[in-house]
């Protein structure tokens, strides 16, 4: 659908996107992840015709897009980071002009399209209202209102839920979701859960490079895990450190926090090892009773993280920063880096079986390091 | 292009610049009108338009102001230019939208000969061959307008610089008087463009050697020139300084000369900015 070749553009002296290649194929949600400045908005703009590139090429459904821009544009529908919305036209006026300028010639077409889209955009009631009075959510509405007009096969959102309110996130994404049934959905987003949750392929961008693409799942399996395991055990500090040590796959145990004879640790272990059921009975040996303990899956915040960060400074430790945020914190709230809750860890009372299941299912789960 | 023209229509009439621009026009032509067909009971109704050519200074930058510049500044060029429309569309639609408006505001002006033919013998074909003559001239002043709005996306400064080389270019008659003698002063300017058009061919062309060739080459001609035939040098100084003179085919008008080659000329420069304002919105796209 969208191919896309040595895609380079540069700002002056700045390289924005250095040596970009990838492939979008027909009917998937896409996600375009990288911190602020990766380079995710100019390739969105360049992909779109907005932009043209430095050097490379993008090719949409066939056409290229600086030989037959016109073809090319007709494929795409596109939301720009800020909706361009012209704020002294009514949300009926602005989208039927949009869909004029999109090729649809008859009039009765574009009332029609015009009805399709803002059913699914949920525009009904506000129609005949001036852009310049909607909310912020709405006027996003309007935005993708109008990317979906002139059937276009594949549509460009950029950050399409920043700004947003928890609530008003939750009904674009479910819309971004929706539109991903009949549209092939291109999103860049900082936000992980956001991606996590939406798309099924994910692109991460980092200083205007491809640092991995694939499956979220992929990603995190792609990755040279180190596995961990965090637990909490009765004793002394000490005794804790020794018994921990002393297991086999265990490479290196940190005590984390020391409280009412409790002891909280974290183990570092072999990539893909479970030394739980063996650091449980060292512990219980060396009589420190294990009052919790689960393993730790990287998420895929760990491997952006790690993706986006390598080059630059060196890795926390793992440590202190250590949290888990269970299944019900992990919710589809906006969870920027900053706002996850730091939980305690989980309590055993699930058994340790549990505890990794639900760390799979938790958007959110989040190590640094 | 048509979707655009009538949307940029509509949004003149929207706020209050339309109607503004359609009040001014008509108070000053029926002001003039009054003064000097009815109060001195003169036919003449092209001399009316050429009092009212210095309005035009302020009116139209007021109208071009904001064609680009305020679309680039609320970020909704990105809906036009990621449209399967071409850039020749966009500015056309946009430019023709302004002139729709300009040629609105003079409705009330194409009824005033009329109304003085019952008074008395006007010569409607002068007049009305003026009136031509003045809707082009503001439609040459809209394209350049378009062109600086594309160059900024703050209206002021717009609407600032639009005023300014309109200003330059309504005086361009008396400045030019004030080049009738000496070739020195023609050659130093003529030294001092062939300078910045060499250094914009060297940043250009990103090669000092390219800059450098231009500007000797340029030079050994202007040199040439200026020993051996210093009033060629004069006279096209002259001429240069005429073509920047946009307002003085108009004027032939109001004499009472039909000329083509005003028409042409306006056309011309209407051509020429509205290509430069298309290449200005692709270049834009490259930086």
């Amino acid at each position: 659908m969208i191919q896309v070749e040595h895609l380079t553009k540069r700002y002056g002296s700045r390289l924005a996107v250095e040596d970009l290649s990838f492939t979008v194929s027909d009917g998937c949600i896409y996600g375009l992840l990288g911190p602020n400045g990766a380079g995710k908005s100019t390739t969105m703009n360049i992909l779109t015709g907005y932009l043209s590139p430095t050097a490379g090429t993008v090719r949409v459904d066939g056409h290229d897009i600086l030989a037959e821009p016109k073809a090319a544009k007709a494929a795409i529908g596109y939301l720009p980071e800020l909706p361009p919305l012209y704020t002294d036209m009514t949300v009926r006026e602005y989208l039927l002009f949009a869909a004029e300028l999109k090729g649809v010639k008859s009039r009765a077409a574009r009332l029609e399209q015009l009805g399709q889209v803002s059913a699914r955009a949920g525009l009904h009631g506000v129609e005949e209202r001036l852009i310049r009075n909607l909310s912020k959510g709405y006027r996003q509405r309007v935005g993708i209102a109008a990317a979906m007009l002139g059937a276009p096969k594949v549509i460009i959102l950029d950050e399409p839920t920043v700004g947003l309110d928890p609530a008003q996130i939750i009904e674009i994404r479910t819309l971004i979701r929706d539109l991903g049934k009949t549209h092939t959905v291109i999103l860049s987003s900082h936000i992980l859960s956001e991606v996590q949750s939406v798309c099924d392929r994910v692109l991460i961008l980092s200083h205007g490079r491809l640092a991995a693409q694939g499956t979220p799942e992929e990603l995190a399996a792609q990755l040279t895990a180190r596995g961990g395991v965090r637990g909490t055990a009765l004793g002394s500090a000490e005794a804790v450190l020794a018994a921990a040590q002393g297991v086999a796959g265990v490479a290196e145990v940190h005590i984390t926090g020391e409280a009412d004879g409790e002891v909280s640790f974290t183990a570092a272990t072999a990539p893909g090892a479970d030394c739980r059921a063996a650091l449980s009975a060292a512990l219980a040996a060396a009589g420190c009773p294990v009052t919790s303990l689960s393993a730790e899956n990287l998420s895929l915040e760990d491997v952006f993280l790690q993706l986006t960060e390598d080059a630059q400074a060196p890795q926390p430790e793992a440590g202190a920063e250590q949290d888990a945020a269970p299944g019900p914190d992990a919710a589809p709230a906006p969870d920027d880096k900053a706002e996850v809750p730091v939980a305690p860890p989980p309590d055993d009372t699930a058994g340790p079986d549990a505890a990794p299941a639900a760390q799979d299912t938790a958007p959110a789960a989040q190590k640094e390091g | 292009m048509l979707a655009i023209l009538k949307r940029e229509t509509k949004s003149y009439y929207n706020g209050m610049v339309g109607y503004v621009a359609g009040a001014v026009l008509a108070a000053f032509v029926g002001l003039y009108s009054t003064v000097y067909n009815l109060l001195s009971a003169s036919p003449d109704f092209a001399s009316v338009l050429y009092s009212t050519a210095i309005i035009l200074l302020f009116v139209l930058p007021a109208l071009s102001m904001r064609s680009f510049a305020e679309e680039r500044r609320a970020g909704t060029d990105q809906l036009l230019l990621t449209s399967p429309v071409g850039i020749p569309s966009i500015v056309l639609g946009k430019y023709l939208a302004q002139v729709a408006v300009f040629a609105l505001a003079l409705l009330p002006a194409c009824v005033l000969p009329l109304l003085l033919t019952l008074f008395g013998q006007v010569s409607l074909v002068s007049a009305y061959a003026a009136l031509l003559a003045f809707f082009l001239l503001g439609a040459a002043c809209l394209a350049v307008g378009t062109w600086l709005s594309a160059m900024t996306e703050n209206q002021i400064l717009a609407y600032l610089s639009t005023f300014a080389v309109l200003l330059v270019s309504y005086m361009m008659n008396s400045i030019q008087t004030l080049f009738t003698s000496g070739s020195t002063l023609a050659f130093i300017v003529f030294a001092v463009a062939l300078l910045v058009a060499a250094v914009l061919v060297g940043v250009l062309c990103k090669s000092l050697p390219a800059g450098s060739a231009v500007f000797a080459a340029g030079a050994a001609a202007l040199v040439a020139l200026f020993r051996l035939r210093p009033a060629w040098l004069l006279s096209a100084f002259n001429a240069a300084l005429g073509a920047l003179a946009l307002f003085e085919p108009f004027n032939s008008f109001v004499g009472g000369m039909f000329s083509v080659q005003g028409i042409v000329y306006y056309l011309s420069v209407i051509a020429l900015f509205l290509f430069l304002t298309g290449q200005t919105l692709e270049k834009r796209r490259w930086s």
